[in-house]
């Protein structure tokens, strides 16, 4: 039905790991990636964090693949327009294009590799936490780091009706569709209109009957959450431990390295 | 310039498709950038974070419907929006919450949708949470808020001005989101006045293939959406402080 990545969290056997462990490691990826100076340390960690979201995590290896196509679009109009603007160094690619001179310069192709390294890294780092964690474990993990009280009970609360309103729309949808509400260009904005409207009222609703279930239930704007004890096993620590001082020793080593 | 224009608009085709220009992608800005905005970003949801216990402490049952709101602005950004080029993309929805709710408030709910929207969809991510609240999350909803504040005062058409708001917010949206493209990648490698112009002016060109329409769309979906809830059960607007009374039956009156 949809691609809701939550769904396969659920599954993966590496929900049952320590939490803090594994935000440790997507905080990790996700920093080395962005300060990186070479390309080189973000594919690796690319390549460590597909590989552990696919083989220990049980992801399905095609919609992985699929995932990782979706963001390319924003990526590589992004590292187009680096590669061919902001170089000022020797060409290194130039050729004529309707009439056009394009040019394209050793350090503006340099700075675009990296820049699409560092998008791809920290699309596999995020895609390893939304894959492996459930929200359900980020919220006691969330609970424990002191952010404000109403800010997690909101969180929770939305997480909980986004399902149920993701089905709502989706069922206005088909039944819009079998009836050719998305015929045509004014057709299909009419409809999506009213499923906005009508979403919108529903929703509403559903809200001030939240309410008087949750008051029957004596809320006191305090919701309590059960997190569960799972401690960091040794091998855990030891492949963890491993795979960053790896990192930080290939982010040592080819700090002033350049690809071309 | 026209030609290099035309060369763009074709290699970007698969950018047309998949195009999503709202959301800085995760990883995509240097670890400098990405604390600025986020340092720039944490005082205003701090203040709203204020404004929520506050307001959640006078009035209880406001908490369930904030929730109910920031879920439907989840699902409508997760819905495709048509389109003219026959893509899909989608809308932000912020506009529809600033209205409703204020820009501080909807700071907030847009913060917790964005990082939904990381986790569940892979559209933005953690490291560009900061530049992505920015312009989504504040610019967006204070640009629509201003305007839909300053309409009501001129007492224009009601739908008129919800369409402006959403458009208009969603205009600023991506003229933020350039900024801070450019602000990171400036031409020449070195952040300068010049530099960034340059910079600025090719990303602003480049989403404009899909902001400028998404954005009169999403606007035309907004004023449609106000429409039919006023038709069908528009004491939530007034409950909500959204409209008046009197300003109700008067569209009410002309409308039926």
């Amino acid at each position: 039905m949809t691609n809701i990545l939550d769904d396969y969290a659920l599954m993966s056997p590496l929900r049952h790991r320590n939490n803090w462990l594994k935000l440790a490691i997507v905080l990790f990826g996700l920093l080395a990636g962005v300060s990186a100076t070479s390309p080189i340390p973000p594919i690796f960690i690319a390549f460590c964090m597909s590989l552990t979201t696919v083989t220990l995590g049980k992801a399905p290896l095609k919609l992985y693949f699929k995932l990782l196509l979706a963001p390319l679009g924003f990526a590589i109009a992004g590292v187009l327009i680096i590669a061919f603007f902001s170089g000022s160094g020797p060409e290194l690619l130039s050729f004529e294009f309707l009439g056009y001179p394009l040019s394209v310069r050793t350090d503006g192709f340099e700075l675009a590799m990296l820049v699409f390294a560092r998008s791809i890294s920290g699309m596999c780092c995020l895609y390893f936490l939304a894959m492996t964690t459930p929200m359900i474990e980020l919220f006691a993990v969330l609970k424990a780091s002191g952010l404000p009280e109403s800010l997690i009970e909101l969180s929770m609360l939305i997480y909980r009706y986004i399902f149920v309103f993701l089905d709502m729309a989706l069922c206005i949808r088909y039944a819009q569709t079998v009836r050719l509400g998305y015929s045509n260009f004014r057709r299909s904005i009419n409809s999506i209109g009213m499923l906005a409207s009508t979403l919108f009222i529903r929703s509403w609703e559903q809200g001030d009957k939240l309410f008087l279930a949750m008051n029957s239930r004596c809320y006191d704007g305090k919701m309590t959450l059960f997190e569960v004890h799972r401690p960091v096993k040794v091998t855990e620590l030891l492949l963890t431990s491993a795979y960053f001082l790896s990192t930080l020793a290939l982010f040592y080593f080819t700090k002033n390295i350049s690809i071309v | 310039m026209t030609h290099l224009l035309y060369l763009l608009y074709l290699l970007l085709y698969i950018f047309i498709i998949y195009g999503d220009p709202m959301h800085i992608m995760e990883g995509f800005l240097p670890a400098i950038w990405c604390i600025v905005w986020f340092a720039i970003s944490i005082p205003v949801i701090a203040l709203g974070i204020y404004k929520l216990n506050k307001l959640v402490k006078e009035k209880r049952e406001i908490l369930p419907l904030l929730a109910v709101a920031g879920a439907f602005i989840f699902v409508l950004s997760s819905l495709k929006m048509p389109s003219v080029t026959g893509s899909c993309s989608h809308p932000t929805g912020t506009g529809i919450g600033a209205i409703m709710f204020g820009p501080a408030i909807t700071a907030v709910l847009s913060t917790i949708v964005l990082i939904y929207q990381a986790l569940f969809l892979a559209h933005g991510g953690l490291t560009t949470l900061g530049a992505n609240v920015f312009s989504m999350g504040i610019v967006g909803p204070v640009v629509s808020y201003l305007i839909y504040k300053a309409g009501m005062k001129a007492k224009l058409n009601f739908y008129l001005i919800v369409f402006l708001a959403a458009t208009f917010g969603d205009w600023a949206t991506y003229i933020v989101t350039s900024t801070e493209l450019a602000l990171a990648f400036p031409a020449g490698n070195v952040l300068s006045v010049a530099g960034f112009f340059s910079s600025f002016s090719k990303f602003v060109a480049i989403f404009a293939i899909t902001q400028v329409p998404l954005a009169i769309i999403e606007g035309a979906v907004s004023a449609l959406l106000f429409k039919y809830v006023i038709e069908v059960k528009s004491d939530i607007l007034v409950e909500m402080h959204v409209l008046e009374d009197s300003v109700v039956r008067k569209i009410r009156g002309l409308s039926a």
